[in-house]
């Protein structure tokens, strides 16, 4: 369970004090897909990085499974986030030097020395393979991002993101960067994995159309979850209720 | 297991990193060729001055040379500690004197170092049957004139016959002035006008006859005279001396104030291909050179060469021999000095220059260390949204320097590699890329009659060539570290956000 309490996240940038987050508190249920919307700067993105240890809060805590994580050492957050979260970004953010394989396995060469490597590589590369193939692209594993159109690269981060077996995966608006079409088998490859291997998702997202795939939608007004008290916690059936 | 994945990727991908690799590689490249030459100037210089020199030289200011025999010299030294580490000592006379000469109608006066040696003794101490041009494959040079030379005295002979005549009248005609008496029996006599100053006696040369012509070596470049021919634009020179020539030596006297001369053939010419030693020595037997000086058995200089089981390096040497001799001396009158002493001015300036050309060459590779950071800045740059994507993954700050650091080794490593091997290529084919930068050029980039070599000298040194890679690596790798810190520096969400 990934429990976040009330946290603040302010930027400085000389003379200017942009207050993002002002006490948000949240909580993830083991094998939720939790979707969290809002108006552009209401701080959706914010949450999203400082829960998966990208950045570090004002003030505030967040624990996963009990666990204290907006304090560990460097390099507690290094292994945390190379072995514990997935992300998956708005621009994909696949190394351009490398192919569409190199980059899913990422996660492994960045884990393993290189002697730890030549002993585990072939467990690595089987699991590679299973997620090009779950996510329909063993035909572009040598493929180059540039080669590769925005739905591809998109399922190739996911594919990336899943390689360690994740127990969070945050997607910070995985289809603001897509056509619908693209969108919606993106969102329903999430939440396939959602359903078939029980990883949390929390996406972020400002397209409200893609949210019923979802188990629940939270929304961040100024910078806190919305209080109000029957739309607490925003169900997708709720939501096409009040459009 | 990342790091070295991106390093080979960037490696490969990255043409701004092909700039660096061009950097270092010049910079190797020009150290390796200019430290390879100036070794090998520096070693052939060593090598001529010291063949002409033997290991150690005593000498003394006394014009007359050193007070007691050189037997007895030798004895003292030999019974001495210096004693066990010589092998030979060979007594020379070394004095100035003037070399006169007729070429082409001209009247041709040069000063030179006058050396009489024992040419059995010499030739084992070394420096001096090697330079006799026309008699290396004898192990004892002979001053007697080869048939040839003889032909070309006897010629010489009948063609200043007529001119010889004349002077003896008028010499006879002269009663007042003092027969000169040449120092040789036969022979062309050149006369010279004297203008003898009142208090110092005229000159009074012992009446000899000598059976045969006196013969003498030559410095190459005494006998010759050389020019740029304007035709062909090649160096070239022409002998104003032949072996069968004869010279008017002249010099002064040990015992007295006085001046002394003869008249000597040319037998040989001493070639060194060092011009300082080919353009003023003049050897002769010591002992017609002792005569000619009336110095009885004295002599002026002892030559000592050293057991090749000695350890010759310079520290050693003036320990355990220069030292020790000049402790049996008073040091005003003998003085004891290696080889290296004698030459100091000369090898310390060859070191100096080493040194200075070394210093301005690693600032120009420390420049190129500059632009290495220039580089590596943009590099960083270029790759800041990547670092974050790393960084989201886990990889740690120190990780990610890495990379950095790991690109700067691999690009230094292979400019340093190039480098080394151009480096290498151009000195060991430096003579033929100058002939064809010369024909290509039309101008001589080594000009023969500036530098005594017939080709460029070359010494590769592998510690040299090992301790340039060491720099420019070092150099390619502290230029990466500041652009690295600052990509470690980076927070991952602050990387990923970079535009």
């Amino acid at each position: 369970m990934l429990l976040v309490e009330n946290l603040f996240k302010t930027y400085r940038r000389n003379v200017d004090v942009v207050k993002v987050l002002s006490g948000v508190n949240l909580t993830v249920e083991d094998g939720e897909f939790l979707s969290i919307v809002g108006a552009s700067g209401s701080g959706k993105s914010t949450l999203l990085h400082l829960m998966g240890t990208l950045d570090t809060p004002d003030s505030g805590a967040i624990y996963l499974d009990g666990r204290r994580i907006d304090q560990l050492s460097n390099t507690q957050r290094d292994i945390l986030r190379n072995r514990t979260f997935g992300y998956v970004f708005q621009f994909y953010h696949l190394l351009p030097e490398l192919s569409a394989y190199e980059n899913v396995l990422m996660p492994a060469f960045i884990r393993e020395s290189t002697l730890g490597w030549l002993k585990t590589r072939r467990q690595w590369r089987k699991r590679a393979d299973e997620l090009f193939e779950r996510v329909g692209l063993s035909h572009r594993k040598t493929h180059k991002p540039r080669e590769m159109s925005g739905g591809e690269m998109q399922r190739a981060a996911i594919a990336r993101s899943l390689l360690q077996n994740p127990r969070v995966l945050l997607a910070d608006e995985p289809t603001g960067n897509l056509d619908a079409r693209n969108g919606d088998q993106i969102v329903q490859l999430l939440r396939n994995l959602n359903k078939d291997d029980g990883v949390s998702i929390v996406m972020v997202t400002h397209n409200l159309d893609i949210v019923t795939a979802t188990d629940r939608v939270v929304k961040l007004v100024g910078g806190r979850v919305a209080e109000e008290p029957a739309a607490l916690h925003f169900t997708p059936r709720l939501l096409s209720a009040v459009g | 297991m990342y790091k070295l994945i991106l390093c080979m990727r960037y490696l490969r991908t990255r043409y701004l990193a092909f700039v660096c690799i061009v950097s270092v590689m010049l910079g190797v490249a020009t150290l390796i060729v200019v430290n390879s030459v100036m070794s090998g100037f520096s070693n052939k210089l060593r090598d001529r001055l010291h063949g002409v020199l033997s290991d150690v030289i005593l000498d003394t200011d006394n014009f007359a040379g050193f007070r007691e025999p050189p037997d007895e010299i030798a004895k003292r030294i030999l019974a001495s500690p210096a004693g066990s580490h010589i092998e030979v000592m060979a007594p020379t006379v070394e004095v100035v004197a003037t070399i006169q000469f007729q070429f082409r109608g001209m009247n041709v006066v040069k000063p030179v170092k006058l050396t009489g040696v024992n040419a059995d003794v010499q030739s084992k101490v070394g420096g001096f049957g090697q330079f006799i041009s026309g008699q290396k494959h004898l192990a004892v040079p002979s001053f007697d004139l080869s048939p040839e030379a003889l032909r070309r005295f006897a010629r010489n002979i009948e063609e200043n016959a007529g001119l010889d005549e004349m002077m003896r009248d008028k010499a006879a005609l002269d009663a007042e002035k003092p027969s000169e008496s040449d120092f040789l029996g036969k022979g062309p006599r050149i006369q010279m006008p004297l203008d003898v100053p009142v208090n110092i006696p005229a000159p009074d040369l012992p009446q000899f006859e000598a059976p045969k012509p006196i013969g003498i070596f030559v410095g190459h470049s005494l006998a010759h005279f050389r020019y740029k021919n304007p035709e062909t634009g090649l160096t070239e020179e022409i002998a104003a001396l032949k072996p069968g020539d004869s010279v008017l030596v002249a010099t002064l006297a040990a015992d007295e104030m006085r001046p002394v001369w003869g008249t000597f053939v040319v037998a040989d010419y001493f070639k060194s291909d060092m011009s300082e030693y080919d353009s003023q020595f003049v050897y002769m037997s010591l002992a017609d050179l002792q005569r000619l000086r009336r110095m009885g058995d004295r002599v002026s200089h002892l030559q000592i060469k050293l057991k090749d089981v000695t350890p010759k390096s310079f520290t050693f040497v003036k320990a355990n021999v220069t030292d020790e001799i000049q402790k049996l001396f008073r040091p005003y009158e003998v003085r004891a000095a290696t080889w290296e002493e004698h030459q100091g001015p000369l090898l310390a300036a060859i070191d100096v220059e080493r040194g200075i050309l070394n210093l301005l060459l690693f600032m120009i590779v420390g420049v190129a260390g500059f632009s290495i950071l220039a580089i590596f800045t943009m590099i960083v740059s270029e790759k800041i949204r990547d670092i974050g994507i790393m960084k989201s993954l886990g990889a740690s700050s120190r990780g990610v320097m890495g990379i950095f650091v790991w690109y700067a080794v691999l690009l230094g490593f292979v400019g340093c590699s190039l480098g080394t091997v151009l480096g290498l290529g151009i000195t060991y084919n430096i003579n033929a890329i100058e002939k064809g930068i010369t024909v290509l050029t039309g101008a001589e980039l080594f000009p023969r009659d500036i530098y005594y070599f017939d080709k460029i000298p070359t010494n590769v040194e592998s510690l040299t060539v090992i301790l340039v890679n060491i720099g420019a690596m070092s150099i390619a790798i502290a230029s990466s570290l500041i652009p690295a810190y600052r990509a470690a520096r980076l927070r991952p969400i602050q990387a990923l956000r970079f535009e």
